[in-house]
């Protein structure tokens, strides 16, 4: 069959970066081809894409040479404006690729850029929106949708403009398991309009049966070249060995895990974990009943408006506790409750004979948001870690950034460092502050294997360590890796509360300690 | 490519820092609703404040046009929200001519990115142009009603046509300290971390 | 009944009445006349089902009017009044600029303007800049929010008093955030054929229906009578 795309000896390196990002590639996809590139991050997956869309070298300068031929266009040579029929791009995130400020503007962004008559735009409009099932979502405002229908959004958006190749970079970094389900429906039917799909993903268990092609990439150069069905009957071991999130396994988590309606009984016999936090009455609510003298406090009476119930639950200390729960179900606003940020949650914690309630809580827990960049202010990792301390104590500092291996990226910019990192700075910041619960919102998100196995065992390390750690998360893969405990949640109930079993054992590996595993974090780190 | 023509990126790099810029000017506004007519804020809290952003822009800026479209859309979303028309020739001027100061120097010299930026923040008096008139034609007819001059003046002794040029160079003069400040925060901040 | 405006219609609304706040009334007639328009938005705002706007924008008015004829009336001393006078004397010259303004933002999509730009001719460059623009008021509002949380979370909201360093805390992590977004955003503009050569299109279709003619022959013969009864025939 044809070569929609062909790849030929392209070397690239970014302005202003040492290293060779990629090293003399070629690569050709046949048209109607469905192909995945994985590997670890920085090994050139991304780079690909940007290739085949021509943000490189348009977008992205750098040092470039070889031909990427497209549909009959020589990348280098063609504006991007003039690929927008010819290459679709499907972005990571959901919050910053739409233009618009409503779901309609959104669809027709596309063709209304290249000056289609409004009739032709019409026509792919609703052709677009009967073909995708988008009709609830339209009429909407992009800044009310969850992550996922932003992500159908964006993918009715690239169809609008009927590109030949449809690119996905990481397209499930954010999503949860509901709104991934949706993702493959998507491009099973642009694969059976016969569109050239290249995929560029961590996450690999949704996309089987789809592929025909996995292309393994390492540092900067193909590695292997497997048939979809072949990769896909791949061992654990291999698939570990290759370094990838696996590609298996996990269907069985996502049942186990997903289906809520199985829920066991809801552990309250705290007395087994000796020592244990208790929260009671955790009541809230974003519907506030009007009111005209006195604000009633919220209690289990006001059940039918509550957006979280939780009357008590005991907590076991030192443990690694995932929480769990479709989206939308209230486990954000757990979190965001058991840090105090919801100033109308009835809910206190008690710790050691101590209780805790309303702005207390920001005391004793924090919350390391998904998006970390928002909590890090200073110009430099101990000024960071110094802000949260009352009396400012350089030796602690020290010590806490040792542990979580920042010593010697203390003067540096926190916003200068890599993800991981980042999120180290924030923890640091929560130990300073001395908080005794650490709150992890979808710490995980769009990781590769090995980053997520440092997350994983960082989040143990901490447990170990006195701190209570509860994360709420959609990788299977991290809750096998690491939680001790799941607690499921379900229309702001909790439905069960279990101990789990961990699949990693920090204990056994006792020659390997975390400073070695965070040495290794900080050698990755761009 | 015409190095010199603006591209989609930066008509979204104008469109960001407007926006930031305009919710700077909002958030002073609410700190100086305490009487309509306490200006202080306004003159000098906005171009102090506004500076950082407009200095992390003017270091995105490196061709004709940016600075001049921001100034555009100020106009535009001025008027839009009811603050009317009358300031709009003053908000493309100061902004047309702070593009051609900056382009003097290439969008690089400092000296002339700060005269640049003073000059820019002139826009923000462009918000008391419908006062003065409205207070000219208000006193008017306070006076037909027989209150006392005193009065009237009391109650535009802040704003009005003559202090109005004052309020220009004192514009002026914050703009140009601001840029100093912002120059110092984007050093301290974008700078260090790599995104300048 | 729902009322469809041309945003063009709306434009030229605000145009009017902004000219109009300028020049203050001085006869009954002419205040009667501003009252007129002053209705005009709060009757599409109640078109629109906005009830409770138009009601709080309603009572707004009147009741500044109220308070300036009856203050303006009586022999008005002492601090308090004057700056009583002050205040419902701005808010009654202003509010109908005000009232406009937010019925025409509340009820226009923001491609409607768009489409209303491109029309009137306005650049390309700069119709994308607005759009920019008002998509980035929610996201900083977002944004803002989250930063606002982790400021909580740290107990640096006040930053111990520090005015410096509260606006250091809120900016500059505001200002990470929406270059990052813009970033992104601009890839995923322009591989969607955004700043192409060819003019942009707009699926919205403007035209001025007989509700708009009426309305704009309205506000036309308004201020043509306010500017001739108040600086011609006086």
């Amino acid at each position: 069959m044809k070569n929609i795309i062909e790849i030929k000896d392209v070397s690239f390196q970014y302005k202003g970066s040492e290293e060779g990002l990629l090293n003399n590639v070629s690569l050709n996809i046949a048209q109607g081809e469905t192909v995945l590139l994985c590997g670890a991050s920085g090994s050139g997956k991304t780079t690909i894409i940007r290739l085949i869309n021509g943000l490189i070298p348009h977008y992205y300068p750098g040092d470039y040479s070889g031909t990427v031929l497209v549909d009959g266009h020589d990348i280098k040579n063609t504006e991007l404006y003039d690929l927008a029929g010819v290459v679709g791009t499907v972005f990571q995130n959901p919050r910053s690729q739409f233009f618009s400020v409503d779901t309609d503007g959104e669809i027709v962004f596309g063709p209304e850029n290249i000056g289609l008559n409004p009739d032709e735009i019409r026509r792919r409009y609703n052709m677009v929106v009967n073909d995708m099932n988008l009709e609830n979502l339209m009429g909407r405002s992009l800044f009310d949708l969850s992550g996922g229908e932003k992500q159908k959004i964006a993918c009715g958006s690239v169809s609008a403009l009927l590109p030949n190749v449809i690119l996905l970079d990481e397209p499930s970094s954010n999503l949860d398991w509901k709104a991934i389900e949706d993702l493959r429906n998507e491009i099973i039917k642009w694969k059976s309009e016969g569109k050239t799909i290249v995929i560029s993903e961590h996450r690999l268990w949704y996309l089987k049966d789809l592929l025909d092609r996995v292309i393994y990439m390492e540092n900067g150069k193909i590695a292997g070249d497997y048939n979809g069905d072949e990769f896909f009957a791949f061992t654990d071991e291999k698939i570990r060995s290759l370094k990838l999130r696996p590609v298996k396994i996990e269907e069985k988590y996502i049942d186990k895990f997903s289906d809520i309606s199985v829920g066991k009984t809801v552990q309250t016999d705290f007395d087994v974990y000796g020592d244990s936090i208790k929260l009671k009455n955790f009541y809230f609510t974003y519907k506030r009943r009007p009111y005209i003298i006195r604000k009633k406090k919220l209690s289990a009476d006001d059940a039918d408006i509550l957006n979280l119930n939780m009357p008590e639950l005991n907590l076991p200390k030192g443990s690694v506790i995932g929480v769990i729960g479709r989206n939308g179900t209230g486990k954000s606003t757990f979190l965001r409750c058991l840090c105090g940020l919801e100033k109308e949650c009835t809910g206190e914690i008690i710790y050691r004979n101590k209780k805790y309630h309303g702005k207390e809580l920001t005391n004793i827990s924090y919350l390391v948001m998904q998006d970390v960049n928002h909590q890090l202010f200073t110009d430099s990792v101990e000024a960071e870690v110094m802000l949260s301390m009352k009396e400012k104590d350089t030796d602690k500092c020290n010590d806490i950034l040792e542990r979580l291996g920042l010593l010697e990226y203390r003067d540096k910019h926190p916003m200068a460092l890599s993800g991981g990192q980042k999120q180290r700075v924030a923890i640091a910041s929560a130990i300073a502050e001395g908080a005794k619960l650490l709150l992890f919102d979808e710490p995980t998100s769009g990781l590769d294997y090995s980053h997520m196995v440092k997350v994983a065992e960082l989040l143990r390390e901490l447990a170990a360590s006195g701190s209570t750690v509860l994360v709420s998360t959609h990788d299977p893969e991290l809750i096998e890796l690491c939680c001790n405990h799941i607690i499921r949640i379900d229309d702001g109930k909790v439905i069960s509360s279990d101990f789990c079993d961990c699949a990693m054992d920090l204990r056994i590996d006792k020659d390997y300690n975390l400073d070695n595993r965070l040495e290794e974090d900080n050698d990755n780190a761009v | 490519m015409d190095k010199k023509k603006l591209t989609a990126k930066d008509f979204i790099t104008v469109g960001i820092f407007t926006a930031i810029v305009f919710v700077v000017e909002f958030a002073c506004g609410i700190l100086g609703f305490i009487h309509p007519y306490i200006v202080a804020p306004y003159v000098v809290m906005i171009p102090i404040v506004a500076s950082i952003p407009m200095m992390l822009f003017y270091s995105k800026v490196d061709k004709f046009g940016m600075i001049t479209i921001m100034s555009v859309l100020i106009a535009i979303i001025m008027f839009v929200t009811g603050m009317g028309f009358l300031g709009a020739p003053l908000i493309i001027l100061a902004g047309v001519v702070a593009d051609f100061i900056a382009k003097a120097g290439d969008y690089k010299q400092f000296k002339l990115i700060s005269i640049s930026y003073a000059v820019f923040c002139l826009w923000i008096c462009a918000n008391y142009f419908p006062v003065i008139v409205t207070a000219n034609s208000y006193k008017e007819s306070l006076l037909e009603e027989g209150y006392s001059a005193e009065y009237t003046d009391s109650l535009f002794r802040a704003i009005n046509s003559k202090t109005i040029w004052v309020l220009l160079i004192l514009c002026l003069i914050f703009g140009y300290v601001g840029s100093y400040i912002g120059k110092v925060v984007v050093k301290k901040h974008f700078e260090k971390a790599g995104i300048v | 009944m729902k009322i469809k405006l041309d945003p063009r219609t709306k434009i030229y609304m605000i145009f009017v009445v902004s000219a109009i706040v300028m020049m203050s009334a001085t006869t009954t007639f002419l205040w009667g006349l501003k009252i007129l328009i002053t209705m005009v938005p709060i009757v599409l705002l109640i078109a629109e089902k906005r009830y409770a706007s138009a009601l709080r924008f309603f009572a707004l008015y009147i009741s500044a009017l109220i308070l300036t004829f009856y203050f303006l009336s009586s022999e008005s001393t002492g601090l308090i009044r004057a700056l009583l006078t002050g205040y419902c004397g701005i808010i009654a010259q202003f509010l109908p600029a005000f009232i406009t303004a937010w019925y025409v933002i509340h009820s226009t999509k923001i491609d409607e303007f768009m489409a209303a730009m491109q029309k009137m001719h306005v650049p390309d460059g700069i119709t994308i800049s607005l759009a920019v623009v008002m998509r980035f008021f929610p996201t900083i509002k977002e944004e803002y929010g989250s930063i606002r949380d982790a400021m909580k979370m740290r107990g640096v909201s006040l930053a111990g008093g520090n005015a410096a360093k509260m606006i250091e805390y809120r900016m500059i992590p505001l200002l990470f955030s929406c270059v990052n977004i813009g970033d992104e955003l601009s890839a995923a503009a322009i591989t969607r054929g955004l700043g192409g050569e060819v003019k942009r299109t707009s699926v919205v279709e403007l035209k001025l229906h007989v509700f708009d003619w009426i309305l704009i022959l309205l506000f036309s013969i308004a201020t043509v009578i306010f500017v001739l009864n108040k600086y011609i025939l006086l």
